[in-house]
Parts: C-alpha cells; sequence; structure tokens
C-alpha cells in the first residue's frame, strides 16, 4: 500500500503526464472507479485545457518565467477545489432548475384550476335562488296597457320596506254579475 | 417539458369539468326552477272611503294603509283565490263585478324573482286592462285598482307564491 505522500506524487506526474502509460492508465482507471475520483479527474481536464489556452493566448505576450509561474500556481490552486466537496452542488443545480419549473407548473395549473373553480362556484350568487330575497324584493311594473282607460301606476312601500307596484285604472263600473 | 405540459392540461381539465358540471347544476335548478308550478294568490278588497271596518286580515298588509290607499276608511275582503301557475298556462280568477283576472307565468328571472302576465276583462273582451307585465319577488304582491264597485273601489292584489311572504 503506497503512503499518501507516494500518491500524491503520483497523481501529481499522471497531472503533469509524466507517467508511463501502463501507469497512466492504472491511475485512470482508479480515479473513474469513484464519483470523487471522476471530479478530480474532470476538474484536471479543464485545468489542463485552460493552461494549453493560456499559453496559447498569452504566449510571447508575456516572459516564459511569468508564464511557468502563473502555470505552476494554477496547477497547485485545483488541490484545494477538488478535495472540497463543494463544488458537488454545481453539478447539482441543473436538476435543481428542473424541480423548480415543474412545481412552478403545478403550482400555475392548480393555481388556474382554482381560478376556474373559484370563478365558477361563484356564479350562483346571481342564479335562480328561491330562498334568497335579499338579491331582489318587491315588486314593479315591466309594462302596461290601460287600453281605452287612463291610469297610473303608483310605489307603495311594503311591510318590510320593499316597493309594491300598484296599477291604478280609471274607470266606468260594469254592470254586476 | 412533457410533465408540465400534462400537468397543465391535467389542471384546465380538472377545472373545465368542475366548471360544466357547476353549469348544468345551475342549469337544471334554472329548469327545474321554471317549469315548477308556482303557488299564487288573487286577493279581491272592496275599498270604501266612507268610514267603517277594516278587515282585520288586512292590518298585517301595511301598503294597503299607504297612498295611494289611505283614502280609503273602510276594508272588506271579497274573496281569496288560491290558485297554481304554471308557465305558459294562463290561470283565470272571476271578479264581482264580472271581470275576470287573467295571470299568466312568463318565467323565473336570474334572480328568482316572478315574470307574470296580468289581464283584466270581461269575458271575451279587451277593454279595461289589456296586458300588465310584473316582477315580482315570492310573496310580495303588486296591485291592481281602480275598478268601481258598490260605491267602492276594488283593490285586487297579487302575490306570487305567497307562503314565502314576509308580511
Amino acid at each position: 500500500m503506497e503512503s499518501q505522500k507516494t500518491e500524491d506524487e503520483k497523481l501529481q506526474m499522471f497531472f503533469d503526464g509524466e507517467l508511463a502509460p501502463e501507469e497512466e492508465a492504472a491511475v485512470r482507471r482508479s480515479l473513474e472507479g469513484s464519483p470523487e475520483g471522476t471530479a478530480q479527474l474532470h476538474e484536471w481536464e479543464q485545468l489542463r485545457e485552460a493552461m494549453k489556452s493560456v499559453s496559447e493566448d498569452w504566449a510571447g505576450e508575456i516572459d516564459s518565467d511569468a508564464l511557468f509561474a502563473r502555470i505552476e500556481s494554477e496547477i497547485t490552486a485545483p488541490v484545494i477545489p477538488i478535495e472540497r466537496p463543494a463544488r458537488q452542488p454545481a453539478a447539482r443545480a441543473v436538476p435543481g432548475g428542473r424541480e423548480r419549473r415543474v412545481w412552478g407548473a403545478v403550482a400555475t395549473g392548480f393555481a388556474a384550476a382554482a381560478a376556474i373553480f373559484l370563478a365558477v362556484v361563484a356564479w350562483p350568487d346571481v342564479a335562480p335562488q328561491g330562498d334568497d330575497r335579499a338579491v331582489a324584493r318587491g315588486s314593479e311594473v315591466l309594462e302596461v296597457d290601460f287600453g281605452s282607460n287612463t291610469g297610473t301606476i303608483f310605489e307603495v312601500e311594503g311591510g318590510a320596506g320593499e316597493s309594491l307596484a300598484v296599477v291604478w285604472i280609471d274607470d266606468e263600473e260594469v254592470g254586476l254579475p | 417539458m412533457s410533465l408540465i405540459r400534462h400537468l397543465l392540461v391535467i389542471a384546465v381539465l380538472f377545472g373545465a369539468s368542475a366548471a360544466s358540471a357547476q353549469g348544468s347544476s345551475l342549469a337544471r335548478s334554472d329548469r327545474a326552477a321554471a317549469t315548477s308550478k308556482v303557488p299564487a294568490e288573487v286577493l279581491v278588497v272592496l275599498a270604501k272611503e266612507e268610514p267603517g271596518d277594516v278587515d282585520p286580515e288586512l292590518k298585517k298588509l301595511t301598503a294597503l294603509r299607504r297612498p295611494p290607499f289611505n283614502s280609503f276608511r273602510s276594508m272588506k275582503i271579497l274573496s281569496r283565490s288560491k290558485l297554481t301557475l304554471t308557465p305558459g298556462k294562463d290561470a283565470l280568477v272571476s271578479l264581482p263585478n264580472g271581470r275576470r283576472v287573467k295571470l299568466t307565468l312568463l318565467r323565473v328571472m336570474p334572480d328568482g324573482r316572478y315574470k307574470v302576465k296580468a289581464a283584466i276583462n270581461r269575458p271575451n273582451k279587451s277593454d279595461y286592462l289589456p296586458l300588465l307585465q310584473v316582477v315580482a319577488s315570492a310573496g310580495d304582491p303588486f296591485f291592481v285598482a281602480g275598478q268601481t264597485y258598490q260605491g267602492g273601489t276594488l283593490v285586487v292584489g297579487v302575490t306570487v307564491d305567497p307562503k314565502k311572504t314576509a308580511q
């Protein structure tokens, strides 16, 4: 069993591409065997790409010593984030967003259903209600034809304050039965 | 995305089915109210300006003590006819002067009031009150007055669904 220091050195050499192909393959298999190792491997690959990009972009603009120093600093930098599980939530951000969208849709759907349901339930307030006398009380004339007579329409107050219709028609007495 | 669409469709279908169920329920109740028979009462009162008695049964009908009825000093109930109004069918009540009151329940209004057509004429005539249309709440009367009779005036009160009267 290798010591921690030896393991670190081997990983460092793996990162630097200094291991023999057989050893490199063994280290890669070992890393890919666990989620943490896979994440490490992914980060190193990203870092390697970043280094490659920086060196291509900055080649000629800075001196080699400064570039080497920057590379060294970036080589050492990932050691800390690799061991921190804090980067894991970033990988879970996508499903989290999906969950929010799904629950948002559920909430929106039920809100729409509730709105429709409440609108329908509220409808009977203006519908025929045999016992709902508070809606309209009293009586009123819609249309009247006095014929050849003259007449007047009155409104008289009922016992409960409601307005009651009175149609008064002038008349000559007709024959008794 | 497919899940979201399914949830929205379910929600809309839920709301629509609730609306449909409620709407059909309302339609049923509306039809039932419109097609059911409604009791009514026709009260015929002989009112005179001469001092006299006021029928005790009329004392609770406070409208008859207010203008234009307050000039009458005596009131006597001549008849109190109970009948049933059926939508579209005429109901007749004879008056003591030979005329007849014809009542027709036209419909139940959305607010629960009754739309009623009335006419008062001698048989086969249309010389007095050819047409009167009123809307009245259950238990609240409307009056037709002015026919002269035996030195007094006939006051005809029509109440639809009188059992629900609050007076």
